[in-house]
């Protein structure tokens, strides 16, 4: 029994001891403020003292902020204190448009190889006749070439600009890669206007070709040219696809154009913005034209048999003609001149 | 490491462009270009507030984020800077930046455009200090003389505080604690109209 009491009495008393050390644990940190209560000194708590410069910059940069105003300093926008659209444009160009575009030239790339490996080149299936039908003048040729070279130059260097900083910093340093890029900037601004003249004569040139005969289009469109199997679908001069490449190039190479010149003349008072977007259209005009451009270049070369030389030597086979564009052949054949040569 | 920063007391800037001209008088920067401005927010109403702008020298630049030729560069002191011998003139860096500071030199034809210009918080480029050639580039380095920019150091209300940032903010803050002080001790406003103020057709504040 006694041993029990003790033993309670004991446990009492830690209790109580334990009690008052954590009371003296959770007031003691609070005495400061007692001390900070009674304080004469007016040391007002944050958030009681107004900050001008803080409610001013909230009211600048906040929702429907006033972020103009005016300046002594004449020019354009100068009297912007925050224009926040520039973030936007930085992070869609460095987080989509960089990679993405990468994406789709290494994805039409890869595409056109595997149907290469898959499909092999498509050849001439009755061989070569050796009777050549005359196909494109040479009037027609140089402007097809003069318009290679601008355009390999300017989706060149402009991929180059666009890449660069990931890819060609880490190669060639930045003062190697300064080089490079100075001479891109350069050769594009030169190439530039040269295209633009360059697209008009080209619109001209092949305008009635490239003029849409629906019926004949559809069909092709439907049995996707075919490039996938079945039988080959019927064709004038040139074919849907081809149709598609010549107003891809045009309507392309005006937005091109259209936003190159915003970019080009700063001058003419346009803004931040105007610019941002006309970059961006930029980009991705180029990009769509540029893939485009590779399976262009692939059917053109090694991928057709017979095809190449249509625009090097202006002729084609007679063959070539019937297999490929069956429609024209016949045209060619009423009006008698399979057989000529085009002139070199 | 020091973080090199502008700061403008909107409460003290008396839109007089001191800094302005200071700026392009030290630096003789390329016709065109201000490196420095003064913007006036509720020019003429009540609120009336002046800022004076220049590059904020970010510590993630949207400029040198942005350069296709990865020219800017970060000083030890925090001062944004940029590579005349490596900018290209593509204009990017003045696309992205919100305070307009990177801007084109247009000095030919056409607005033929140069390199980039942009403010150097007085501190050159990455030529050799005080060298003609980075003085013909860049403008004078007063950094490396151990002074401050000359906009804060003209500013004749001591709105343009530049210099380190830790500093920069210990003097607003005593200017606020201070305002705000003067404002409890003698029951007077801090100024009778805050930005943002509604004044009826009285010219009454109305809150």
């Amino acid at each position: 029994m006694r041993m029990t009491t003790t033993k309670s009495s004991h446990g009492h008393q830690m209790l109580k001891g334990m009690l008052a050390t954590v009371l003296l644990v959770l007031i003691l940190p609070l005495l400061p403020y007692v001390f900070a209560v009674n304080t004469d000194a007016p040391s007002p708590v944050a958030g009681s003292v107004p900050n001008p410069g803080a409610d001013l910059w909230r009211a600048v940069r906040q929702r429907d902020g006033v972020v103009t105003g005016s300046s002594q300093v004449k020019g354009v926008e100068t009297g912007v204190l925050i224009s926040p659209a520039g973030k936007d444009w930085l992070e869609f160009r460095r987080e989509k448009l960089i990679p993405y575009s990468a994406y789709v030239f290494a994805g039409v790339a890869s595409a056109l190889l595997l149907y290469f490996l898959l499909h092999g080149r498509i050849r001439i299936k009755a061989g070569r006749s050796g009777v050549r039908v005359p196909r494109y003048s040479r009037y027609e040729r140089w402007v097809h070439w003069i318009m290679v070279v601008v355009f390999l130059t300017l989706a060149l260097t402009g991929v180059i600009l666009l890449y660069g900083r990931f890819v060609l910093i880490p190669l060639l340093g930045p003062e190697g890669f300064h080089v490079t890029a100075q001479i891109s900037k350069w050769l594009h601004d030169i190439m530039g206007p040269i295209f633009i003249v360059s697209l008009i004569v080209m619109t001209f040139t092949f305008f009635h070709e490239a003029l849409c005969r629906c019926k004949v289009d559809m069909i092709w469109f439907l049995r996707v040219g075919g490039y996938l199997g079945g039988k080959h679908p019927s064709s004038g001069k040139i074919n849907a696809g081809q149709k598609s490449w010549y107003w891809a190039v045009v309507l392309g190479g005006i937005v091109l154009i259209g936003s190159g010149l915003v970019m080009y003349f700063p001058n003419f008072q346009q803004g931040r913005e105007i610019m941002q977007d006309a970059n961006l259209i930029h980009g991705l005009a180029a990009v769509f034209v540029i893939a485009f451009m590779f399976i262009h270049v692939y059917l053109a070369s090694v991928g057709m048999e017979g095809s190449l030389e249509c625009m090097t030597r202006g002729d084609c086979d007679e063959n070539w003609a019937k297999e490929q564009h069956d429609l024209w052949y016949e045209e060619m054949k009423q009006e008698g001149r399979i057989g000529v040569q085009s002139e070199k | 490491m020091a973080a090199m920063k502008f700061y403008c007391d909107a409460e003290r800037c008396i839109e007089c462009n001191g800094c302005v001209t200071a700026c392009k008088n030290v630096n003789e920067v390329p016709w065109g270009v201000n490196r420095r401005r003064v913007v006036t927010i509720k020019d003429g109403e009540p609120g009336e507030r002046s800022l004076s702008v220049a590059c904020m020298h970010c510590a993630d630049a949207p400029c040198a984020a942005v350069c296709p030729v990865d020219c800017f560069y970060t000083t030890d002191d925090g001062i944004v800077l940029h590579d005349k011998d490596i900018c290209i003139g593509c204009g990017y860096c003045f696309y992205a930046c919100p305070f307009g500071a990177p801007q084109f030199p247009s000095d030919g034809a056409f607005a033929s455009r140069g390199k980039m210009d942009k403010c150097t918080f007085c501190a050159g480029g990455p030529l050799e200090d005080n060298s003609s050639e980075e003085f013909r580039k860049y403008g004078s380095n007063r950094i490396a003389e151990g002074k401050l920019p000359a906009c804060a150091e003209m500013c004749a209300t001591k709105a343009l505080l530049a210099g380190d940032a830790d500093m920069v903010s210990e003097i607003y803050r005593k200017r606020v604690v201070n305002r705000a002080q003067a404002a409890l001790g003698k029951g007077s406003q801090l100024r009778q109209r805050k930005f943002g103020s509604k004044v009826d057709l009285e010219g009454k504040v109305t809150n």
